[in-house]
């Protein structure tokens, strides 16, 4: 019974003695968790960078062979627990394409605003943390800002500020409070105002580009092979986004909104026209620098402020549709609702990349297996490739946009 | 008042002297005496330190920043720098072999004779009433300026104007000649050192970072290939294994 | 102000205060240990003070920057006592020493990068009379002895034992040690259109309305100006070129390992770096402790003895208050103009990111020395070739005591450009001074010396 067991702390590769073998982590302000990485360098030159994962491992995928879905869905909260709200999304769109339970019209579109609120969110912390990655630490603060009054919005709709378990299988746990959806379009009204700013302290920023431009180049083809996705895939040139190439399921949610997916036309070398005319005459959209080369840390951080555009679209779009919407917010299923058997998978595009779950059932209310398929660690897995040739001060820049979680990756 | 009498017989000057000079001596003994090089290395730079102190204290301020620049400044980070990384667990320790101490005291006992009897025989030293009077008469703030010292470099000697000689009452001499050799020798050495110390590129090694970021995709591309496939091959290791190998492999294929 | 007496030789304080306190008729060496001691006090607050008021504006001024306050609660409403607090807290923490350390030079770091700092102090005059030491090549010596805080940090990045602070520390001392190369060249513009390394004279110099200021010589000194202050920010480590300390890399860089007591010598030795820097930046270029208005000229000529104010400088004619008070003054300008600077520095801190280590060097070898090197030039050929300037500097004026002792002045009588007679013998000797030759006025300056040169001999 016995299983051997490699002594994680015994690193086994011969080290060449003009070799440096440096830890980074688990405890750094830099890495976005606890991560652990071993990077062998030669001086400043980085070779190989080696991720050491589970210092977050929770056993949230066994813990779910004990409880309901409606149970496991704090679970996911604490998953990718900066963007909680799509993670709940992705696993009540699974339960309820098991079930193949109908949301109600009102349903999907507080679906649509709460996720892509949510997107903005995750988003803000990426573009900051980034910022604080690379030493400048006021772009984090502002960032935290306009997230602080995000999560008084969310704390309004649900209670919560980090693990929210607002959107459970079969809809909501409650409806919008009355009053919410004025302060929503309050909200991002002062909030487009704020879009350049980052753009000047960071986008724009000869000495970002400097750090962020043609380091970390990764192919569209490195990229699918590794499984990256989201910002990361599309930072590339790869124009996938499950919003619109996913399953119908989860599409349908995006139903009759108008959005653009976020990656480089081959041709014309440009991103999609963020529709500027609906922002104001005097913003102004940055070039893309002639250092970036796509595929490099810059793009990926360039695809992510454009997200922020479309999301905030999406959501003008739909507190619109949402007020005139008929029914109500989605009652969620029973505690004790019993599962057909059969078993149903389905990824939905978090902020950070596809999440997907995965759920067994034997015909209890109880699953017999929960999976989640998590972005971020196949995003870290690419670490290594990118990092090779690389200067020390790069590894930090690269896993920054990379933008991953370690909530998600151990789970 | 009495006792500020009594006691009125400190003189700063020999007392910052013997400081000063104490300082030198006893750290570059120290130098000698000591096992671990970068200790040694961090001595000598007390003991020229002090030696600047000396220079300030003579009133030659302009010499004693010169040394705390050049000497402490350049030449001992250099020294320190060259130490500290190569100051890894075996090198740390200088063990010194008893013959080296016979020979070394011979050759520095035999110049520290000669020097010695040197200082011994200059009569204007031996009176130390002497000194006292010269330090009296000195005019302080005469010594201190630099601007004699650099139109002496660039061919005026303005302390020498009064003098008997018809070309030193002129201005005639200096040293513009010899400062310009060394400038030029000094520009030798810079461009030699850059040109010694250059990266070495092969002939059809890339230049610039676009051109290796867009080789290192391809190169990426190539080996993602021979993941894929080696992964699907594979049954019982890991992705990371091969990846493992492969990234050492491809080290090994960039250290080349 | 004590102090440059002492070392003037002249010890007008100490035997003022021998003779009058302790009725003795030579100062005694108690005297001189007395005055020195003041003299070293003093410049340690400006230090220690300095670093006290530093920390909390840095802590406002980041707050402020970052959309928040800052400090609010110690010592009342904008945390005044907050650094104080800090310090206790830092003195009582435990003094912890790793075990791979190499424990006296570890010890011994933080107090050599102070000591190098403090020591750069003793040379900067805070006005025309209040210098610690007047040292006459003092640009020369305050950048010599700025180059001696690298070791502090080398010492403290090796023998912490660790990885991390020796890759901050060599990455440091690389950084220091490159900037130094376009500081000096940057220092030495205002040096030779000035006359003199005297930070005293320098400063004296610019006296007046601000358009005397050394800034607005020419273009070149105008972009020198800056070159300096972007080669003074990466000389003290300061973001964006603050790799040694890069936190989110590094952890803490060299100072890592360091906590309690001895972390805040280092930031005290950095703070003081930063205030020397400015206050250098200021003489050499902003007009020193002259105000841009000026009013300390306004006072002295307010309180000048008509009789007195043709037979020297014009501090001579007012009674002593009044020249204490124009010094104070002159004090109070020079730390304000420091502290803008400082302020600056923290400004650009909190907006920018970090450049890593290549891009550092390549801003010192590619941009920063290429372009203090083209202001050297400029600047000399502005000189040379006698182009108009804002300033009202008499370019031809010899600042040093050795010049009067030379036969010819080249100051004419109303300190215009003298005129240089035509000399029909023109043999090689004359490479030196054209007037040497010349028919000698009655009542020039070198007669009225007292000297006179015949030709022969």
């Amino acid at each position: 019974m016995s299983t051997k067991v490699d002594d994680p702390r015994v690193i086994e590769f011969d080290v060449r003695t003009d070799e440096m073998l440096i830890n980074m982590g688990p405890q750094h302000p830099s890495t976005h968790g606890v991560l652990r990485l071993i990077l062998r360098t030669d001086g400043e030159i980085v070779s190989e960078v080696e991720p050491h994962l589970g210092y977050l491992h929770r056993c949230a995928e066994k813990i779910g062979e004990n409880l309901t879905p409606r149970q496991w869905v704090p679970y996911t909260d604490r998953m990718d627990y900066l963007a909680g709200m799509n993670m709940n999304l992705g696993w009540a769109l699974v339960v309820e394409k098991l079930l193949e339970h109908d949301l109600p019209e009102k349903a999907r579109h507080l679906r649509v605003i709460i996720s892509e609120m949510g997107r903005i969110a995750s988003h803000l912390v990426g573009m900051g943390a980034y910022g604080l990655d690379l030493g400048t630490f006021s772009p984090f603060l502002y960032a935290f800002r306009e997230r602080e009054k995000i999560l008084d919005l969310f704390e309004k709709a649900c209670g919560a500020r980090l693990t929210y378990s607002y959107l459970t299988p079969g809809g909501a746990t409650g409806d919008l409070p009355p009053g919410w959806v004025d302060e929503c379009r309050d909200f991002l009204a002062q909030f487009k105002p704020c879009i350049p700013e980052f753009h000047e302290l960071l986008t724009n920023n000869q000495i970002f580009i400097g750090r962020t431009a043609g380091i970390g180049v990764m192919s569209a083809a490195t990229a699918i092979n590794y499984g990256c996705t989201g910002p990361v895939l599309r930072g590339s040139g790869v124009p996938y986004d499950l919003r619109f190439n996913g399953e119908e399921r989860y599409t349908e949610m995006y139903e009759g909104y108008q959005f653009d997916v976020i990656v480089q036309d081959p041709e014309t070398g440009k991103y999609p026209d963020p529709h500027l005319e609906e922002f104001g005459d005097d913003l102004d959209y940055p070039e893309i620098p002639k250092e970036a080369i796509l595929g490099d840390c810059w793009h990926r951080f360039y695809v992510r402020m454009l997200e922020v555009v479309q999301a905030i679209r999406l959501v003008e779009q739909a507190l619109d549709k949402y007020e005139s919407a008929s029914g109500d917010w989605g009652q969620p299923i029973k505690l004790t609702q019993k599962l057909p058997k059969g078993e149903a998978y389905l990824e939905t595009e978090a902020p950070r990349g596809q999440m997907g779950f995965y759920l067994v059932s034997t015909g209890d209310s109880i699953p017999w297996r929960v999976r989640a398929r998590s972005s971020c660690f196949c995003n870290l897995s690419v670490t290594s490739e990118l990092c090779r040739g690389t200067l020390l001060a790069d590894v930090p820049a690269i896993v920054g946009s990379l933008d991953v979680v370690m909530g998600e990756i151990d789970r | 008042m009495g006792i500020l009498a009594a006691v009125n017989r400190v003189y700063w000057h020999e007392f910052f002297f013997m400081l000063f000079a104490g300082i030198s001596v006893v750290f570059a003994v120290c130098v000698l005496l000591t096992q671990n090089i970068v200790r040694m290395a961090f001595y000598l730079v007390l003991s020229l330190g002090s030696t600047a102190g000396l220079f300030f204290l003579a009133g030659a301020e302009f010499v004693g920043a010169m040394q705390l620049m050049i000497y402490v400044g350049g030449t001992l980070v250099l020294l320190i720098f060259g130490v500290m990384l190569t100051a890894q667990q075996r090198y740390v320790k200088m063990n010194t072999h008893p013959t080296d101490w016979v020979l070394a005291t011979i050759v520095g006992g035999s110049l520290l004779v000669l020097l010695i009897g040197a200082a011994a025989g200059v009569d204007s030293w031996k009176d130390a009433s002497a000194s006292k009077k010269a330090l009296a008469e000195l005019d302080v703030d005469d010594a201190r300026t630099a601007t004699p010292l650099g139109l002496a470099l660039t061919g005026v000697r303005v302390d020498k104007l009064d003098s008997d000689d018809p070309a030193l009452a002129n201005g005639q001499s200096g040293y513009l000649l010899p400062f310009i050799i060394v400038s030029v020798h000094l520009l030798v050495v810079l461009i030699g050192a850059a040109y010694m110390a250059r990266t070495k590129r092969s002939a059809t090694a890339p230049v610039g970072r676009a051109e290796r970021a867009r080789l290192n995709i391809m190169q990426m591309e190539h080996e993602t290939d021979d993941v894929v496939y080696s992964a699907s091959k594979q049954s019982s290791s890991s992705l990371l294994d091969s990846d493992q190998s492969q990234a050492e492999e491809s080290t090994d294929e960039a250290q080349e | 102000m004590i102090g440059s007496l002492v070392s003037t030789g002249a010890s007008t304080v100490t035997e003022f205060i021998s003779q009058n306190i302790f009725g003795l008729d030579d100062p005694n060496w108690f005297m001189y240990l007395l005055c020195g001691v003041i003299a070293a006090v003093l410049v340690l607050h400006v230090i220690a003070v300095g670093a006290l008021f530093f920390i909390w504006a840095e802590r406002k001024i980041a707050g402020r920057i970052q959309d928040r306050l800052g400090p609010t609660r110690v010592g009342g409403k904008f945390g005044w006592l907050q650094t104080l607090a800090d310090g206790v807290k830092l003195i009582a923490k435990e003094d912890f020493i790793p075990r791979d350390a190499d424990a006296p030079l570890f010890k011994i770091a933080p107090y050599i990068a102070f000591a190098a700092s403090f020591a750069a102090f003793l040379a900067l005059p805070f006005a025309d009379g209040a210098v610690a030491h007047h040292v006459n090549t003092a640009v020369f010596f305050v950048l010599a002895v700025l180059g001696l805080e690298v070791f502090g940090v080398i010492l403290a990045g090796y023998a912490s034992g660790s990885k991390w602070s020796l890759f901050g520390a060599m990455r440091e001392a690389a950084q220091v040690v490159s900037y130094e190369v376009p500081l000096g060249m940057c220092v030495v513009i205002p040096v030779f259109v000035a006359g003199t390394m005297n930070l005293t004279t320098i400063g004296e110099m610019q006296a007046g309305w601000f358009n005397n200021w050394l800034v607005f010589h020419d273009p070149f000194t105008f972009i020198a100006a800056i070159v300096y202050f972007t080669c003074a920010t990466a000389s003290v480590n300061r973001a964006p070129f603050d790799l040694a300390e890069a936190e989110s890399e590094l952890v803490a860089g060299f100072h890592t390992e360091y906590s309690g007591l001895r972390w805040s010598f280092f930031f005290m030795a950095e703070y003081g770096s930063m205030f020397l820097v400015s206050a250098l930046a200021s003489i050499l270029f902003f007009g020193g402790w002259h105000p841009p208005i000026p009013i300390d000229i306004w006072i002295l000529e307010a309180f000048a003895d008509p009789d007195l104010v043709a037979a020297g400088p014009l501090k001579d004619a007012v009674p002593s208050l009044v020249t204490f008070l124009v010094m104070l003054i002159g004090i109070a300008t020079l730390v304000a103009k420091s502290v803008i600077g400082v302020v600056v520095m923290m400004w650009v801190r909190w907006t920018f990111p970090r450049l890593r280590i290549d891009q550092v060097m390549a801003t010192c070898l590619k941009y920063c020395v290429p372009i203090a090197a083209v202001c050297f030039v400029g600047s000399m050929t502005w000189e040379t070739l006698d182009l108009p300037s804002m300033n009202t500097i008499n370019r031809y004026e010899i600042h040093e005591d050795w010049s009067e002792d030379l036969a010819v002045s080249t100051v004419g009588e109303d300190g215009v450009d003298p005129e240089w007679p035509e000399d029909e013998n023109d043999d090689e000797s004359s490479e030196v001074m054209d007037g040497e030759e010349a028919p000698i006025e009655e009542d020039s300056v070198a007669v009225q010396n007292g000297l006179s040169l015949q030709e022969g001999e």
